[in-house]
């Protein structure tokens, strides 16, 4: 005989774990052009830390008895990129889709998906990755947590569920700390918390055939009221001033480490 | 514009104390520091010259980032406060959403400087990975702005301290139960206030090279520091030595980095680095584009040389 | 026309790359040393329903197309063309049983083939042909219940591994050639030693000799006399897998020849700067794009045919100017490196070694030409 969780109400009840995907263009596929990034035909993907947030979520299925549940806010490519996270392993999405969220910014997407988090029945846990691959702003988990009165840890290694509480580590700079938390709960994971998996084919094929219901603002009574509380002014790359010079030999190298060492 | 700064680390709030000075210088107002039971550090910011308002919670929680942001916001209203400056810290990242979220106002993570535009602070941030650095201007009359560590100085010793004075607020009783708190490790080390890194990349490919690397590194007084994979997946180091995007920004006099290929989120970490000088393989490695000085060549060989020749 | 991946071919081809760039890179030597293919490789690529792509869902198969087929076998061979060899054999064998076998032959066969439990084996070469089917000398009796077959097999792959083996044989009383499935390692079974080959190590190549060996009459695959038409079909889809592994060689040598042009210098510059070699480059680039194309375009083919022996003409045109231009493309990228590509310490040498393979194998180009030819003149 093992145990089995029961709420007040002495029935089991199973909770959904719902990890919030961002769809980020390829890093590796932009081009600098004039200091100004070539966004054109860069393909969307999904974020690689949220792929780790999604193989922590398919490991807590178990302990909560619930589905898991992939969220995104975003624009039109979106029905495609999630198929990502169907094809490892979420059991269905929720997407929204806008053209107004195409710079995906914090402040509106946290409104956009707290309001789906409201209706969405049963939600045991949210998680989020640390920082989204392109913006890595870390806001998003902590707005949502605050406009549902949820609980927040961020930056969690491990995440554990027993009867209702969470039992997370969260990994500060320099140390962690064991936590305590009742359901439900907003989280964001750091990328070593699980190594994302290679979908296999028939995770791949079955993706497309997985539920998906595709939500508006408006279905979400969100108003775009005002404009964003920030503005980007410039988005260019960096200029460097470094030399760029190929030295011949390990002499050389010695002679330059020990001149830009100055005195010891 | 009146801005009040917090960080429950007092070596970053007194970095905090001299970036608000500097908006200050740009568009006038006053500059007032929290604390939140922590009176050593009211002292401590005390004594670089600014006004702290002690804050006293009736249940203090430090690991609840709600109450925090609870804690914090009280504060904010109280003193009319219209930006928050906050340490880009983990603890502090957290802390910006949910407190901007309570103000409703804008936020900026990762701050690593700012310029004057029109009369108003223009913050500069990185974007794309990397790749572009963003200048982002704050629509709303409340903000919160958290700043990468050790992008400014820590302010120094003023001749007439602050003056320090009590704050109760009143926090609803936290969710969040702190267990256990585990110091990671012994590896005290901080590799963001080393003068010289050598900096070691999945370029170096066994134990023994990496001694090596380590030689080199005391032989030449430095810090070894490392790329996230050789932290996160061979775990040969404590992520406290990884440089870059999740890592720290360091800008030590000289980084000598040894198979680092130098990709963007490795390289927004050691960019205002003073010297650069990097061995790889690969003479088309990112790297290339970011080192003033590049050997190209094969560690497995170089190495037992440089031990040498650094030593000697 | 569109020649976009649809995204869930962009991520089967994702899961393969990650695949052979995480699994199969780091044993590559190993593989190619020891000729031999660990069993654990086989059950990763079944995890992830990598083995039997095409297969239906009903036998165990992952239900994906021809197309995500080439994709995945571009994938591989770029990394070890000999796990795709052997990927390629196995899925002719079980392509063979689905379109040709009965039910219970469906039932008994496919599930493990597709799971990876065993791996198919297709013998028709002999030591007296490979490229004619008339001169086929393995014979098949029938003696009760059962047929008796003896003969020798050449070449074959697989057939080391437990599993079927589908064989080509003729008929004593009629003299027709039909097809029977066995099982290896069944009493009459018996393998020589495997064969020494320059190239393609890790799918050794053994000589199957038959003596006496008893097939139940129900596992004679298809009516008698069928043989040839399986042999028409089998090696119409052989000819996409051999297309797309040898496709998959020409990104690995385009890549590996790009990679030295930079790295190497002249007095202080990259290679690149050097007009001959940027038009390497540009050769090589081209041959790549159009052999991926043609291959590309046999998978969607074979998608769409009722019958696939009627894409034999395209597959066949595919696979000549495909491993042909492989050739020309890894001459050029061996070219790029000078005397280094000759050595072994360069990835380059051994493409060069791999290349060469394709011409001759699944049907040679001079006969595939007489068989192209044949359709294209009659008319
Ligand atoms: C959201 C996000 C955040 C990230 N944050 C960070 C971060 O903070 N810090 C970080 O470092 N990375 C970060 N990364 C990962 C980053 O993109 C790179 O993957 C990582 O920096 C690569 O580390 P590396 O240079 O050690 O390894 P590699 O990229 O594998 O490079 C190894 C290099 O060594 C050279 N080499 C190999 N063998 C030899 C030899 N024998 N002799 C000489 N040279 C040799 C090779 O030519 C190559 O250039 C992040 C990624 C993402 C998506
Ligand atoms: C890696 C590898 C894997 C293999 N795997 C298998 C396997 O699993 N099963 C299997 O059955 N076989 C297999 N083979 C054998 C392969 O399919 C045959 O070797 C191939 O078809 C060529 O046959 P052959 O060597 O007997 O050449 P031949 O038939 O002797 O031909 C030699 C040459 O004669 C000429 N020629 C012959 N006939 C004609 C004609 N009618 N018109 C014009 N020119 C002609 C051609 O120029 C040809 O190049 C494999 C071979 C290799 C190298």
């Amino acid at each position: 005989m093992g145990f089995v969780v029961v709420s007040d109400h002495g029935k089991e009840e199973a909770m959904n774990i719902v990890v919030a995907m961002k769809q980020v263009p390829d890093l590796k596929m932009i081009r600098i052009r004039d200091r100004r990034p070539l966004l054109e035909d860069v393909p969307f993907m999904m974020g690689e830390i949220d792929r780790s947030a999604l193989e922590a979520g398919a490991e807590l299925r178990e302990a909560l008895k619930g589905k898991l549940i992939v969220l995104s806010a975003g624009t039109e490519p979106l029905e495609d990129t999630v198929k990502e996270a169907l094809a490892a392993g979420a059991d269905e999405a929720i997407l929204i889709l806008d053209e107004a969220l195409r710079d995906g910014e914090s402040a509106l997407v946290a409104q956009v998906l707290a309001a789906a988090l409201a209706r969405m029945p049963d939600v045991g846990i949210i998680l989020f990755g640390e920082g989204s691959a392109d913006n890595y702003s870390g806001q998003v988990m902590a707005r949502v947590a605050e406009i549902l009165s949820w609980p927040q840890v961020g930056y969690a290694r491990e995440i554990r569920i027993e009867g209702g509480v969470a039992q997370i580590t969260r990994s500060l700079e320099d140390c962690e700390e064991l936590l305590e938390v009742p359901l439900p709960v907003a989280v964001s994971v750091v990328a070593e918390i699980r190594q994302p998996k290679t979908p296999s084919v028939t995770g791949i094929l079955r993706a497309g055939r997985k539920p998906k219901t595709l939500w508006t603002l408006a279905d979400l009574n969100i108003g775009l009221n005002g404009g964003a509380p920030v503005r980007t002014i410039s988005r260019l790359a960096p200029v460097s001033s470094r030399l760029g010079q190929v030295i011949g030999s390990v002499d050389e190298l010695v002679e330059i480490v020990k001149a830009k060492r100055g005195p010891s | 514009m009146n801005i009040i700064l917090y960080s429950e680390r007092p070596d970053l709030a007194s970095e905090l104390v001299t970036a608000g000075r500097a908006i200050m210088d740009i568009c006038g107002g006053a500059l007032q520091a929290l604390t939140i039971d922590d009176d050593e550090q009211a002292d401590f910011l005390a004594a670089r010259g600014v006004s702290v308002h002690r804050v006293r919670s009736d249940q203090p929680s430090p690991a609840d980032v709600a109450q925090l942001a609870s804690a914090v916001h009280q504060t904010a209203v109280a003193l009319e406060a219209d930006m928050i400056l906050l340490a880009s810290n983990r603890r502090g990242r957290e802390l910006a959403g949910r407190l901007a979220q309570k103000l409703g106002g804008g936020c900026l993570t990762d701050v690593g400087r700012f310029e004057v535009l029109d009369g108003r602070p223009a913050f500069s941030r990185n974007a794309l990975g990397g790749a572009v650095e963003d200048v982002r201007c704050m629509e709303t009359g409340k903000q919160v702005i958290a700043l990468t560590p050790h992008s400014f100085a820590a302010a120094g010793v003023a001749t007439g301290p602050g003056p320090v004075s009590d704050l109760p607020v009143r926090l609803s009783p936290s969710l969040v139960r702190l267990k256990e708190t585990i110091r990671k490790g012994a590896d005290a080390v901080d590799i963001e206030k080393a003068d010289i890194l050598v900096v070691v990349g999945q370029g170096i490919e066994n134990k023994e090279d990496l001694t090596k690397a380590a030689q080199i590194a005391r032989s030449l007084g430095a810090e070894v520091a490392c790329t996230k994979p050789v932290a996160t997946d061979r775990k040969w180091f404590s992520e406290e030595r990884i440089i870059g995007l999740s890592g720290k920004r360091c800008k030590p006099r000289l980084a000598l980095l040894l198979g680092v290929s130098g990709q963007v989120q490795f390289t927004v970490g050691i960019r205002d680095a003073g010297a650069i000088v990097a061995v790889n393989l690969d003479e088309k490695a990112n790297i290339a584009y970011v080192a003033d000085y590049l050997l190209v060549g094969d560690l497995k060989t170089l190495l037992p040389e440089l031990v040498k020749r650094f030593s000697a | 026309m569109d020649f976009k991946l649809t995204k869930e071919q962009e991520l089967i081809q994702r899961t393969a790359r990650e695949f052979a760039e995480k699994n199969l890179l780091p044993q590559v030597e190993s593989i190619i040393e020891e000729n031999r293919v660990p069993d654990a490789v086989i059950r990763d690529l079944k995890d992830l329903d990598l083995f039997a792509l095409f297969m239906p869902e009903a036998y165990d198969g992952a239900g994906a197309d021809y197309q995500s087929y080439v994709l995945v076998m571009e994938q591989i061979a770029r990394i070890c063309p000999a796990v795709a060899v052997i990927m390629s054999v196995n899925a002719v064998g079980l392509a063979a049983v689905e379109i040709f076998g009965t039910e219970a032959q469906k039932k008994t066969y496919l599930p493990p083939g597709c799971r990876g439990d065993g791996v198919l084996s297709f013998a028709f070469t002999e030591p007296g042909t490979g490229s004619d089917p008339k001169q086929i000398t393995a014979t098949a009796t029938r003696k009760g219940d059962a047929y008796i077959l003896n003969g020798t097999k050449r070449f074959i792959t697989n057939a080391s591994f437990a599993g079927p083996i589908i064989i080509i044989a003729r008929e004593t009383e009629t003299g027709e050639v039909s097809g029977f499935i066995a099982d290896k390692f069944c009493d009459g079974y018996a393998i020589s030693e495997p064969w020494k080959k320059m190239g393609c190590q890790g799918a050794p190549l053994y000589d199957v000799y038959l003596k006496d060996l008893a097939v139940p009459a129900e596992n004679r695959l298809g009516a008698p006399g069928k043989g040839f038409r399986i042999l028409k079909v089998a090696l119409a889809l052989g000819k996409i897998g051999i297309s797309a592994i040898f496709l998959g060689t020409m990104l690995a040598a385009y890549e590996e020849a790009l990679r030295y042009a930079r790295e190497k210098t002249h007095r202080g510059e990259p290679i690149t700067k050097f007009q001959a070699i940027q038009m390497a480059i540009v050769d090589m680039a081209m041959k790549y794009e159009a052999a991926r194309w043609m291959t590309y375009r046999i998978g969607y083919l074979a998608d769409h045919a009722k019958d696939k022996g009627d894409i034999l003409k395209d597959s066949a045109m595919a696979k000549i100017f495909v491993t042909e231009t492989a050739v020309d493309l890894a001459r050029i990228a061996v070219g790029v490196h000078g005397s280094y590509g000759l050595m072994k310490d360069y990835k380059v040498s051994q493409i060069w070694r791999d290349v060469i393979f394709g011409p001759q194998v699944e049907g040679v180009s001079h006969l595939l030409k007489v068989l192209v030819a044949g359709e294209i003149l009659k008319g």
